[in-house]
């Protein structure tokens, strides 16, 4: 009798700390950010499955010389912010991740990073052979540093020769202007079959879309000092105004937000996107990938002289940092993993791999050859040709960010391209929203 | 009085076995849906801090904001136009279904299992498949029907085809509900009826219904509360730069948007809270309705 009591009694306590236990994990269930714990081996988080590998390769490359195993894991994107979010307040981080420009803010004033000061100073690392834009994402007010950059991205113009072939439109060249772009978009439309459109983007085609035609005309997302916005100013609504041109002959809203603009230009069903370098590998590895090209972006003759200044292309660029968790078991191992990372033979095998460029400046020729049989120079060369502007953010991005890509910005004005009326009212609401969360942080 | 004061050892003995049993009941449900009910009322009333740190009370402002704004009502109405689609077209197709599958038919567990199926799937792998079949360009229906219709980015027809999938995701789990109230008709009712001359159809109405009016109150009423905190199907099926979303999102799809990609816990507290509110009304409303339509024996 006893003995049944006490199996009872065990197995009581068992379910409670069974149910407690699905309690615990219910917030980071699946492959959820997992404290090492033993501090003998580290764990990576990143978000991108197309960097794993070449990750790893140069992860083991470190490992062999520490002798500290390092595991990479993937979260996709969306997952990615809710999971390091939830695993954060409740202290189970990886021990080393990639941080990004939208949220590096808020994990920098909450000391949920690891201070990397230190480590920098007693190392030697010099800070200043990155790209200062990215070094200043992941740097805080007071000086301390939290991340250093893993890579940089920039946004080229991809088109698809076969439509070009068939609509009898020459390729794009590195000398187009935006209106080149427009008459070729807007002979394709009218020469091909009708689902076929010579252009698509979509409202959140913004850092790889429309950012660029703004800050090409002389206006700006966020302005350097996140004080302030300029797209409501003439030359932010001339760059809409040309994004808006473009749109009464490009692939309507209602299908790139059902079907995105990706997927339709591999279908064959838009001749020309702008994309950014960390999504060649889509393109390359795609069916039709002979007859992908890429060209620069195109500029914005804004002072009529024909030719490009530097100040008339622009492209988008961002990086992401390597940082690591406050409350890891083992800080020494993840700061030297972090620094080798980003030390320039790890950056420059990185480029030779194909896995990003550099986020050193002028060691990304690699990254040009590591894609046999396609040219990705125009990414590089945009660089030296053109003028790359720092993803533009604000503390809290997400406030202003989907409501400008949506009915309370610009989505109006992108189901109603004939109207410039409502793309204008359209900069006006979007500034608004901008200029509010600035006040609101 | 004095039992009532003074407990036995044996009482006493069986009482302390019987919180033993539902402890683990009890401790599951303080952690899991206590202690965030309680966390969820408190951080409606705050401006919340970042990773849950920080909060400032800030009154009814959150409520403010929230009864002001023009989404909120419009994502109410959403969420109630959703729910006039899945809860009776859920309990009528289910009826019929049942009543079919009711019999010993050839083959019955087959269709029984096939129907039961989408139950079995899980929610965001079944709003996946819909997508692809309701794409303009490349989607099967419109494919098959030679149609260029916009299902899911249409706003005038977008709200009936999510509402297509959660009744197609429900009926299943509804028609199981009906056979075992079905078999538990005594089949005397219907031999006597047709020993009178009613119809098939008589003796549905006549007999079938009302007797089954506990069963369908259960699922109409929890059916009720399940498609009016409805977000998976609208987050898988719809992108978020959806033209139809604003015509198409429901309560819990602006809260989450609120909550998790903006980060505005509090705000997001106030307008679930707003729902809240809301299914309690619903549901005190169907609980009148229980005493005047529903019919035990």
């Amino acid at each position: 009798m006893k003995m049944r009591k006490l199996m009872a009694a065990g197995l009581c306590v068992m379910m409670a700390a069974g149910l407690t236990a699905c309690g615990g994990g219910s917030s980071d269930s699946g492959s959820a950010p997992a404290a090492s714990g033993d501090g003998k081996s580290l764990t990576i988080n990143i978000w991108d499955a197309n960097q794993q590998k070449g990750i790893q390769e140069i992860c083991d490359d470190w490992s062999a010389e520490s002798g500290i195993p390092v595991k990479v894991e993937v979260i996709d994107w969306d997952n990615y912010w809710t999971l390091l979010e939830s695993a954060a307040s409740g202290g189970t981080l990886a021990d080393v991740f990639w941080m990004h420009s939208d949220y590096s803010q808020i994990y920098m004033e909450n000391d949920i990073l690891l201070d990397l000061t230190d480590y920098i100073k007693n190392d030697g690392v010099d800070m200043s052979q990155y790209y200062q834009d990215i070094v200043n994402i992941y740097t805080r007010e007071d000086g301390k540093i939290f991340g250093i950059p893993k890579d940089h991205d920039t946004i080229a113009l991809l088109y698809n020769k076969a439509i070009f072939d068939e609509a009898g439109v020459d390729y794009p060249t590195n000398e187009w202007t935006y209106e080149d772009m427009y008459e070729a978009a807007k002979a394709i439309t009218e020469n091909t079959a009708d689902d076929t459109y010579g252009v698509g983007f979509n409202t959140s085609n913004d850092q790889d879309g429309w950012y660029n035609y703004v800050y090409s005309y002389g206006g700006t997302i966020v302005d350097a000092d996140k004080k302030d916005t300029h797209i409501d100013s003439a030359e932010g609504k001339a760059g809409m105004e040309m994004v808006r041109k473009m749109l009464t002959v490009g692939t309507p809203q209602q299908v790139v937000s059902e079907s995105g603009t990706d997927s339709l230009f591999i279908s064959g069903k838009i001749a020309m996107i702008t994309q950014g370098s960390w999504m060649i590998n889509t393109f390359y590895t795609a069916e039709n990938a002979a007859d992908y090209a890429w060209a620069m972006l195109p500029y914005a003759d804004v002072n009529g002289d024909g030719k490009c200044q530097p100040e008339e292309r622009q492209s988008c660029y961002n990086g992401l940092g390597w940082s690591a968790a406050a409350n890891t078991a083992n800080p020494d191992a993840a700061a030297a993993l972090i620094e080798y990372l980003c030390s320039e033979p790890a950056q420059i095998k990185q480029a030779e791999l194909g896995v990003t460029m550099a986020g050193i400046p002028g060691i990304s020729e690699a990254f040009a050859n590591a894609f046999e049989g396609m040219d990705v120079s125009a990414f590089d060369q945009i660089e030296a040709e053109g003028t790359l502007y720092a993803r533009p953010g604000t503390r809290n991005s997400g406030v202003w960010k989907n409501p400008m890509e949506q009915a309370e910005g610009f989505l109006p004005a992108w189901q109603n391209p004939e109207d410039p009326q409502v793309m204008a009212d359209a900069c006006d609401n979007v500034a608004k929203l901008i200029r509010d969360a600035i006040a609101n942080e | 009085m004095k039992q009532k004061q003074k407990m036995t050892a044996a009482a006493k003995n069986e009482a302390a076995w019987g919180y033993l049993f539902v402890a683990p009941t009890l401790i599951g449900l303080i952690i899991l849906n206590f202690y965030p009910v309680i966390n969820t009322v408190y951080q409606s009333f705050c401006k919340t801090g970042d990773f849950g740190k920080g909060n400032t009370f800030v009154g009814v402002a959150n409520y403010a904001k929230v009864v002001a704004a023009a989404e909120t009502w419009q994502s109410l109405w959403n969420t109630i136009k959703y729910a006039l689609i899945e809860v009776p077209l859920g309990v009528i197709i289910a009826l019929v279904l049942a009543v079919f599958l009711k019999n010993k038919i050839k083959g019955v567990s087959v269709f029984r299992t096939i129907f039961f199926l989408p139950m079995v799937c899980a929610p965001a792998a079944v709003a996946m498949v819909w997508k692809w079949l309701y794409n303009q360009q490349f989607g099967l229906i419109n494919n098959v029907f030679h149609t260029n219709i916009g299902w899911i980015s249409d706003p005038k027809i977008a709200w009936i085809a999510v509402g297509v999938i959660g009744v197609w995701s429900i009926i299943g789990y509804n028609m199981v509900l009906f056979i075992s109230g079905l078999q538990e008709i005594p089949g005397d009712y219907y031999e006597a009826a047709e020993i009178d001359g009613a119809t098939g159809i008589r003796q549905f109405f006549s007999i079938t219904i009302p007797l089954l009016s506990p069963t369908t109150f259960f699922i109409v009423q929890t059916r009720v509360i399940g498609a009016l905190t409805i977000f998976d199907l609208m987050f898988m099926v719809m992108d978020r730069t959806n033209v139809a979303l604003n015509k198409v999102q429901s309560v819990v799809y602006l809260f989450y948007q609120y909550t998790f990609t903006q980060g505005n816990k509090g705000y997001g507290a106030a307008l679930v809270m707003v729902l809240v509110v809301f299914i309690m009304i619903i549901t005190a409303i169907l609980q009148a309705c229980e005493k005047k339509f529903v019919f035990y024996n």
